[in-house]
């Protein structure tokens, strides 16, 4: 059963404070994890440690219950990882950078062909024959995740695998991830809320080194309030008409003539009053939330730092 | 989803018919996914635990793949083409008679006067194939891209040592080859000293060895791409070469030197080889001049080639990525 732990991890660059202080979390079996952080909380880090790029000051990083600092090769032998901006060499073609990793992975010549048919399918790779100098930046991150994928890890270390991608791409790697856990465990890091929402089971939410909350996306989900609403009626209404609505509102945004967001403090009752405040002033078109329950718990634990 | 641009995948065995198929592929006018959420995945493919030594192979043919298309292979090569050619084009002009004149009349004179450059374009190439062999993992999305694989350091180190080894000493052979060609002309292909010239190239692997192992050595140590090669040739060429003539000076054998080991490769096809020539400069002083034998030279650049192979690849393994 695939699995990834780390224990007691700490890492520290040089005299410098810890990039990563005693994390400690682990995860067995088909599932996907969001590890979600400001810039510099340790996301990257930690995979690089888990990967044996890096070598921990303390604790331990196992994948498949083994150490990449130990044996990278039987560590990585199930794992597929994708961290920062990988490159292959600019002179060689798509076909030849990725059959370089099937062949390293134990995959027949034949084996390797099959492969690079079926994540030409999957991601719609660019032509096998182009040098990897030459693609873009978008066909670059494709051509990368697929180094990742080829011969099916049964462990995918992904950091920000839709970074560089247009919202086609996107939608398109994050429908293959969201296959692809139901037999694969995947870490995945990124900064888009939208991709974990849809992708993640679980969440671990980073900041300077330290890991804030650890939960499953439906609890986190569930615990969230959104605070802040986007009301679009049928009609013009005057920014004026919605003092009406009284202190339920904290606050009025006009996006628009017609449509505004409003604050509020997150409470169904509320939300129902400001609803039927709404329907009085005129036709409603639209009522939701600005913004969707994980964003609010990301803003919430690591903005905010609630979780402390 | 197989559009009607599209031919339905299928896997060809041999490498030629797949090239063929895979070029094919021109892109995909549909954005749909080819399967859809909720479908059955693929079977896992099958896998076996390979040797290290089937690694290296893999790695080996990689890079050496990637050296030959490279822009420094291609101009050195240049570059070394071109100077044999003016060098055979201006001893044509000039005649054979004056060649063999010039060369004592002897053709182990001229092959060993043609070799004597060899030892600069060993180290230009091990700098250029090796002097950033290992920092690009450190300092490009390199290793991101191989040394998350499941291949140990050392493997990758010996397969990329391999293949620098193998392009510097491509550029060997095609400048021995134009000796060959020029001693053929001027003194008749029966002439060449075929045994001289295999110790001489023979000579030259060991030295190449050796030269690569500096140059990873330093790449190991440095960051900087750049850097690696620069401080490659600066130690190898322009530091040895130095203090290799001020110990001279001074009448000592420059016997820890790699570029002194290197003259042997000249002196190996020199029938008039001297180890130790006294000159004198006046007042009853005298300076020296060393030319190492065949075994002292052999000798030290295995010294070197050892070394400093052991020392790269304990810097190799120990780095970090941290950049």
């Amino acid at each position: 059963m695939p699995s990834v732990e780390v224990a007691h991890l700490t890492k520290s660059f040089h005299r410098g404070t810890p990039a990563l202080e005693d994390i400690t979390f682990r995860y067995e079996g088909a599932r996907a994890v969001g590890y979600l952080g400001p810039n510099g909380a340790g996301k990257t880090t930690t995979l690089k440690l888990l990967v044996g790029l890096l070598r921990p000051t303390s604790g331990r990083a196992l994948l498949n219950g083994r150490e990449a600092t130990a044996n990278r090769k039987e560590a990585l032998w199930d794992v597929g990882a994708l961290i920062e901006t990988p490159e292959p060499y600019p002179t060689q073609s798509v076909r030849e950078a990725l059959e370089t990793v099937g062949r390293i992975r134990g995959l027949s010549r034949e084996g390797t062909h099959a492969e690079l048919v079926r994540l030409h399918q999957e991601l719609r790779l660019p032509r096998m024959g182009r040098r990897c100098g030459g693609l873009s930046k978008g066909q670059r991150q494709r051509v990368v995740l697929a180094a990742a994928l080829i011969g099916d890890p049964s462990v995918l270390l992904l950091d920000e695998p839709t970074s560089g991608l247009d919202p086609a791409e996107r939608i398109l790697v994050r429908g293959l991830l969201t296959r692809l856990k139901k037999d694969h465990l995947i870490l995945l890091v990124s900064h888009q809320v939208v991709d974990v929402a849809e992708i993640c089971d679980d969440l671990i939410f980073l900041d300077r080194g330290h890991i804030l909350l650890k939960d499953s996306v439906e609890k986190v989900s569930a615990r969230t309030r959104s605070r802040q609403l986007d009301v679009e009626f049928l009609c013009a209404v005057p920014p004026g008409a919605l003092s009406a609505l009284g202190s339920d509102v904290g606050g009025v945004v006009p996006l628009s003539d017609r449509r505004y967001r409003l604050t509020f403090d997150g409470s169904d009752a509320v939300r129902g009053r400001i609803l039927e405040g709404c329907q009085r002033l005129g036709p409603v078109g639209q009522f939701s939330n600005a913004t969707s329950a994980l964003e609010e718990a990301y803003l919430d634990v690591v903005v905010s730092g609630s979780a402390k | 989803m197989q559009t009607g641009t599209e031919r339905a995948p299928t896997v060809s065995h041999g490498h030629g018919a797949a090239r063929r198929f895979f070029d094919t592929f021109r892109g995909h006018p549909t954005l749909q996914p080819p399967t859809p959420p909720g479908a059955p995945m693929p079977r896992k493919p099958a896998r076996v635990r390979t040797s290290e030594l089937r690694q290296w192979y893999v790695v080996l043919s990689s890079q050496a793949s990637h050296y030959f298309r490279t822009n420094r292979f291609l101009g050195l090569l240049g570059f070394v083409v071109a100077i044999s050619c003016l060098t055979l084009a201006f001893e044509f002009q000039v005649g054979p008679a004056v060649v063999r004149q010039v060369q004592l009349g002897k053709v182990s004179e001229y092959l060993s006067n043609f070799i004597t450059y060899t030892g600069l374009w060993i180290i230009l190439a091990a700098a250029f194939f090796g002097g950033d062999a290992l920092s690009v993992d450190f300092s490009t999305g390199t290793g991101y891209y191989m040394l998350v694989l499941p291949v140990h350091r050392r493997t990758l180190l010996a397969g990329r040592y391999a293949s620098a080894t193998i392009a510097t000493l491509a550029i060997v052979l095609v400048y021995f080859a134009f000796a060959i060609l020029g001693a053929s002309y001027f003194f008749g292909l029966g002439a060449v000293p075929w045994h001289r010239v295999g110790l001489a190239l023979g000579l030259a692997v060991i030295y190449t060895l050796a030269a690569v192992s500096v140059a990873f050595c330093i790449s190991a140590f440095l960051r900087s791409p750049s850097a690696g090669v620069l401080a490659t040739i600066l130690s190898l060429y322009v530091g040895f070469t130095t203090l290799q003539a001020t110990v001279e000076l001074a009448r000592y054998e420059p016997w820890w030197s790699l570029t002194y080991a290197g003259n042997a490769m000249a002196a190996a096809l020199d029938t008039d080889f001297v180890h130790l020539t006294s000159i004198p400069v006046g007042s009853g002083q005298y300076t020296t001049q060393w030319m190492a034998t065949t075994g002292e030279g052999a000798a030290i650049m295995t010294g070197y080639l050892l070394v400093f192979f052991v020392l790269s690849l304990y810097l190799y393994s120990r780095k970090e990525a941290t950049g």
